[in-house]
């Protein structure tokens, strides 16, 4: 019994409590229906704006139609006659009017434009770059900071960024996630972030940040815009790769009817080795000499309307670098010795570049996406001082100074014949930068398949040579690079 | 080192102060101005006359998205008053690289030196998404309004503003200059309409989309493009597609701009029993088309030219 009188005890307050839900229930939907209401009212009112304004739109043309036919209607010329001062001041009157008119009807239509609902971001775009490979000897045969055999490497990929900071200036960054050379592990780095003023009076322009230095022709073109698979040899060695230096760089474009530019940049390091700073710790003070210092000139001339020759110079300073540069290594990571004195350590002191480039092209106008050459030479002389080093287990001798100057480099071709084909050939020559006796020769044929602007298949052969005081062994390469680009990718002035 | 140092510095400050003291040449009092294609060149000198110097970066013959970025433009648009630009994007492949290597602070973007001829045009072909897998799309749409010789009419009128806002002591002579041009065009659109009459809903296909406007105008009817996408040589899949479709649909005239190869087009127009035709997209593109007006006589022709080829050859059949 009190069972059954429980139940209907829960059986009564439960409904009352399902009474209640409903009742709430209820007003919800009532709540909803009346914001229903209130959006579709809403949506016929703007319905009757939209109209408003293409009638207004519409009226206002009629107009405009109205009183261009007007003043276009000639007068009687005994009006002119007789009162010419009075019809021009109308007529002027209509006119002005008339541009009002359209004025008014020109923003309204911009108003009316579409949008893109991304205008207010800055441009974003990524490249991946991967490059699989076959080399057919290993690391310590061939040098290289990748290994033999087999490779598959996500060389980068890229986050580019790039917007206006204010009226004065644009800032841009680009974000690499590199993988290690060793461990393979991707690390995200920032490659670049500068800003850069865009309205600078007297021709100048100035760029401070993180950013590729203005020096020689291809050392300040991200790998994946290069036109081939790697980086010239000499690029790497002499430069450390590309061109990237923390500081501020000042172009200078000459007022005269020639095309004549100038740079001139200060930086902490250039290039990503041997000269990035490793150690301004513990209380270290650095002299001015103690920063990299770097400049550019470069002028243009059409030959022809379709052939044209631009000649560059470049050089670079690292008048100290005492302490920073430390112990100087291979790519593959190990020191550097000198042949003569087995198990000595290298120890940069300082260094100064000079380059000069040349780039003749042939574009014709007409159909120049489907059509050119290219040819493109940049020779490097480098002059390096380093402290040699005896170690532990080494050959004993004391220490000494040296500076060793050394020659370097590359020269291309590249033949494009449709919108999507081209193919080229890279030689590579270069002296060893801490010894000049250590010579390499690589030649490269490669041939590319750039499906769009933004998918590109590049296939490449490369045979490098070295002497015998290098210790290294010729090898040869093949390289598939697959670039892609999503986003927004613009085309700069140096990538032209 | 330290010597070393002082050497450059001493050579590049040197250097710098002499030929900064390099006196530019004297440019009268001409408003310089520098147009990205040719027929924004003809209209500005229409306007302009004697008042103005204008430079064309395109000769006629270059791709309208595809003229060569070459250094000896930098020091003539550095010398610009003004910047006369199709926009919609047009020029996005040559012109803001341009612009940041120019160093003149008067014709960047935001700036009244900055004229874009397309103010107050209602774009065509405005993309959903300007996702890749349309094709180098325009984000703000169709740009080639000025194959349309009404549309021209606002891109003249942009010019002329421009030309007022920069020198306004000159309007009257401007504003004279301005209404005989838009006299003489709007003589020439009437003669148009009368000469086309006969291509009413003829229908064609064309390299590059460059005939939206211009076939809206005069009743023609545009019926695809041989490019896959945009900036995208076409497959063989989508020209045997496009084979079909066209004879299909009776199409009869293909239309190759001057800047794209002629095998493909050649190969369309036999296997589908169209004209074959090449046609300038702006001034200079062929010979005897110097000027807008010279151009649009020339397209004109042509397209009743390849019409009554085709009329012909069925005829023949």
């Amino acid at each position: 019994m009190r069972t059954i009188i429980a139940l209907v005890f829960l059986f009564v307050f439960s409904s009352c409590a399902f009474a209640q839900t409903t009742e709430e229930r209820l007003e919800n939907l009532e709540k909803t229906l009346k914001k229903q209401e209130q959006t579709i009212q809403e949506l016929k009112a703007l319905q009757k704006t939209v109209k408003k304004q293409e009638q207004t739109i519409d009226e206002q043309r009629k107009l405009i139609e109205k009183l261009t036919a007007k003043t276009q209607k000639p007068q009687p010329s005994a009006a002119v006659s007789t009162a010419p001062t009075a019809q021009a001041a109308s007529t002027e009157k209509v006119q002005h009017e008339v541009e009002e008119l359209k004025d008014q009807v020109n923003s309204v239509l911009e108003a009316q434009q579409k949008k893109l609902p991304s205008e207010f971001n800055p441009a974003i775009g990524v490249v991946g770059e991967t490059i699989f490979s076959y080399r057919n000897k290993g690391s310590n045969a061939t040098g290289s900071d990748r290994p033999g055999g087999w490779d598959v490497n996500q060389r980068s990929v890229e986050l580019n960024i790039a917007a206006s900071v204010d009226p004065f200036a644009k800032g841009y960054a680009v974000l690499n996630a590199s993988a290690d050379p060793i461990t393979g592990e991707a690390t995200l780095g920032v490659e670049e972030a500068a800003i850069q003023t865009t309205s600078l009076p007297c021709n100048l322009e100035l760029k401070a940040g993180r950013f590729f230095g203005e020096f020689g022709r291809l050392a300040y073109i991200h790998d994946h815009e290069l036109p081939f698979v790697n980086r010239p040899m000499v690029l790497d060695q002499y430069i450390g790769g590309e061109s990237r230096t923390d500081g501020a760089q000042l172009n200078y474009l000459l007022p005269i009817e020639h095309y004549v530019s100038l740079t001139m940049g200060v930086g902490d390091g250039f290039g990503s080795a041997p000269n990035d700073i490793n150690d301004n710790s513990n209380g270290n003070f650095r002299n001015f000499g103690g920063l990299s210092f770097f400049g550019r000139g470069s002028t243009s001339f059409d030959l022809t309307p379709d052939l044209s020759l631009e000649p560059g110079i470049s050089g670079l300073l690292n008048p100290e670098t005492i302490n920073r540069g430390g112990v100087l290594a291979l790519p593959n990571g190990d020191p550097v010795t000198l042949p003569q004195f087995p198990g000595s350590r290298l120890s940069q002191t300082g260094r100064s570049l000079e380059g000069v480039d040349l780039t003749l092209s042939w574009k014709p106008l007409q159909n120049n996406q489907f059509k050119s050459i290219i040819w493109g030479t940049e020779v490097l002389r480098s002059d390096s001082s380093f402290d040699v080093m005896p170690t532990t287990g080494g050959a004993a001798f004391s220490p000494f100074s040296q500076s060793v100057e050394s020659y370097g480099m590359y020269s291309y071709l590249t033949y494009k014949w449709s919108r999507e084909w081209s193919a080229g050939f890279l030689f590579e020559c270069m002296e060893d930068s801490w010894n000049n006796a250590d010579k390499t020769v690589a030649y490269s044929p490669y041939i590319t398949w750039a499906t769009s602007h933004w998918n590109q298949l590049r296939l490449q052969y490369t045979h490098t040579d070295h002497n015998a005081v290098s210790g290294l062994r010729p090898d040869d390469a093949v390289y598939l690079q697959w670039a892609w680009i999503i986003g927004s990718h613009a085309h700069g002035w140096q990538q032209r | 080192m330290k010597l070393k140092l002082i050497h450059l510095f001493s050579i590049v400050t040197l250097a710098g102060v002499l030929l900064y003291g390099i006196p530019m040449q004297a440019h009268a009092a001409k408003i310089r101005v520098v147009t990205t294609l040719t027929d924004l060149a003809d209209f500005t000198r229409e306007v302009g006359g004697d008042l103005v110097e204008v430079h064309s970066l395109a000769t006629g013959v270059e791709d309208t998205h595809g003229v060569p970025m070459k250094p000896s433009f930098v020091p003539i648009m550095n010398r610009a008053d003004l910047l006369v630009l199709v926009g919609f994007d047009c020029e996005h492949a040559f012109l803001p690289a341009l612009l940041e290597a120019s160093k003149n602070p008067r014709i960047q973007l935001g700036k009244s030196g900055y004229v874009d001829a397309s103010k107050g045009i209602v774009p065509k072909d405005v993309p959903k998404s300007t996702d890749h897998y349309q094709g180098d799309v325009h984000p703000y749409g169709n740009p080639h309004y000025m194959l349309d010789p009404v549309l021209a009419k606002t891109a003249i009128g942009n010019i002329y503003n421009a030309l007022v806002e920069f020198a306004p002591q000159h309007q009257m002579e401007l504003t004279r200059n301005r209404d005989a041009y838009l006299a003489k065009l709007d003589a020439k659109i009437a003669e148009w309409k009368k000469e086309i009459i006969p291509l009413k809903g003829v229908k064609f296909v064309s390299y590059h989309e460059h005939w939206t406007y211009f076939a809206e105008r005069f009743g023609m009817v545009y019926f695809g493009t041989i490019e896959l996408k945009p900036g995208i040589d076409p497959t063989p899949r989508h020209i045997e597609e496009l084979i079909a479709s066209m004879k299909a649909e009776h199409v009869s005239i293909v239309l190759r701009e001057p800047q794209f190869p002629e095998k493909v087009p050649r190969q369309i127009a036999e296997q589908t029993g169209a004209t074959l035709v090449t046609l300038p997209i702006m001034p200079g593109g062929i010979p005897n088309t110097e000027t807008y007006i010279k151009m649009e006589d020339e397209i004109i022709r042509g397209l009743l030219a390849a019409q009554q080829a085709r009329k012909t050859a069925h005829a023949m059949k």
